[in-house]
């Protein structure tokens, strides 16, 4: 069994970086894990469980500075739990090297997105489709940048919510938040304000991750001994990487974590053709 | 009503949906906040107690075949009929955060049902209550 004193820094640094790239902890934790020798589903089972407290306790902010969308999360959130469950039986019922691959592929996927996501930009106005507006899909939220209260209206609901069940599917397969996917269904499909979008899908990530958590839970593949230095961890790394965040330059940070992201992606995807 | 149309809004009830709304994201807010918290101090209290009384942290126990219930209830009869481990605050710590986002949506439903009168997000969340529980007693 990996030691405490060698699982909990690696913890506090996946956080840490997981938390300056904006993602969870998991898509550097999960690799990290496997590198010290865990197995890959023990460590997709921590990793997810580590997901619940990183969300909620940033969700916690967001939520009472009125920046996340309560009824959009919930709305969805029947879509991700769903998925969650689904993805995480399939987890357990497969092999281990289809794992690496499955995961070094999203985190590809990732990187193309967060490349991507420099170029998006919000517009206000917005014609709203009869179902979304029946869901009650709309808010507003003070803007501190602008100065002003911005209003808005979340529109194809009837495309984001299949999607967002596959999005649950990534994150109780592979033990992560999947916030990057999250956001980009929020971002071009439903077409949700940036900052609302990372706060909401930040809620429904807690939920997703608890329904995948149950699952491993059940499995007998969460060992306390294990997940408490990650938690631990993961925790302050995140707390200390996002208090960094404000004061680095946006750029540098970008470009560094991409790197990173692409480096376990390559490292993940070769270690599964290899057969592990 | 919670129901504002968005085409007329009467200015007085909007401003009491919307303080209602309010009301919701900081109860919302608190309990993932309270919950996070206690699950960490029972943690680190576990941890603590291990280090004092052992002088390592090594734990190694597995959980097999249990759902988060048949957890808690086997961890308190330990504690109520043998001693008090520091394996219990572990335990008891991911309980505790495996319960945060439940007790959210729990009171979420009450909230939507009591507050809001809001009937169809009631169901919502509702069904995502169902889904969880039926996740949390899985056998």
């Amino acid at each position: 069994m990996v030691s405490f004193e060698l699982l909990f820094p690696i913890s506090i640094l996946a956080g840490f970086v997981g938390a300056i790239g904006g993602m969870g902890g998991g898509v550097i934790l999960i690799p990290a894990l496997t590198l010290l020798g865990v197995d890959i589903k023990h460590a997709i089972a921590i990793s997810i469980l580590s997901v619940i407290a990183t969300s909620s306790g940033s969700a916690s902010a967001y939520v009472r500075d009125h920046l996340t969308n309560l009824k959009v999360g919930m709305f969805l959130e029947m879509f991700t739990i769903v998925g969650a469950l689904a993805g995480a039986r399939i987890t357990i019922a497969s092999s281990s090297a289809p794992l690496y691959i499955i995961f070094g592929l999203v985190l590809l996927g990732s990187w193309i997105a967060l490349f991507a996501a420099g170029h998006y930009s919000w517009h206000e106005p917005q014609t709203q489709d009869a179902f979304s507006r029946w869901l009650e899909l709309e808010g507003s939220y003070p803007d501190q940048v602008l100065g002003k209260t911005v209003h808005y209206k979340a529109r194809r609901a009837y495309f984001g919510a299949p999607l967002m069940f596959g999005a649950g599917v990534i994150a109780g397969l592979l033990g992560i938040g999947a916030g990057a996917v999250k956001v980009l269904i929020h971002d071009l499909v439903m077409g949700l304000p940036p900052k609302v979008s990372t706060t909401t899908s930040n809620l429904i990530i807690g939920v997703t991750a608890l329904a995948g958590t149950s699952v491993y839970l059940y499995a007998g593949l969460i060992e306390p001994g294990l997940a408490a230095p990650v938690i631990l961890g993961v925790v302050i790394g995140a707390f200390l990487g996002t208090r960094l965040l404000v004061r680095l330059s946006n750029q540098a940070v970008r470009r560094v974590f991409l790197f990173i992201l692409l480096i376990l992606a390559a490292e993940m995807i070769f270690r599964g053709l290899r057969g592990v | 009503m919670s129901v504002t149309p968005s085409a007329h809004p009467d200015p007085g009830s909007t401003s009491k949906a919307e303080a209602r709304q309010f009301e919701m994201d900081v109860l919302v807010g608190y309990i993932l906040l309270y919950g996070v918290v206690l699950s960490l101090l029972l943690i680190c209290a576990g941890l603590i107690w291990r280090l004092v009384n052992t002088g390592n942290l090594h734990f190694d126990y597995e959980l097999s075949g249990m759902n988060l219930f048949q957890l808690v209830a086997t961890e308190l009869k330990q504690a109520l009929h043998a001693e008090l481990r520091p394996r219990l605050f572990l335990s008891l710590g991911i309980a505790v955060l495996m319960l945060t986002p439940f007790i959210r949506v729990l009171a979420s439903v009450f909230y939507f049902l009591g507050v809001l009168k809001n009937w169809k997000y009631t169901l919502f969340t509702s069904l995502v209550l169902i889904v969880l529980t039926y996740s949390l007693f899985l056998r």
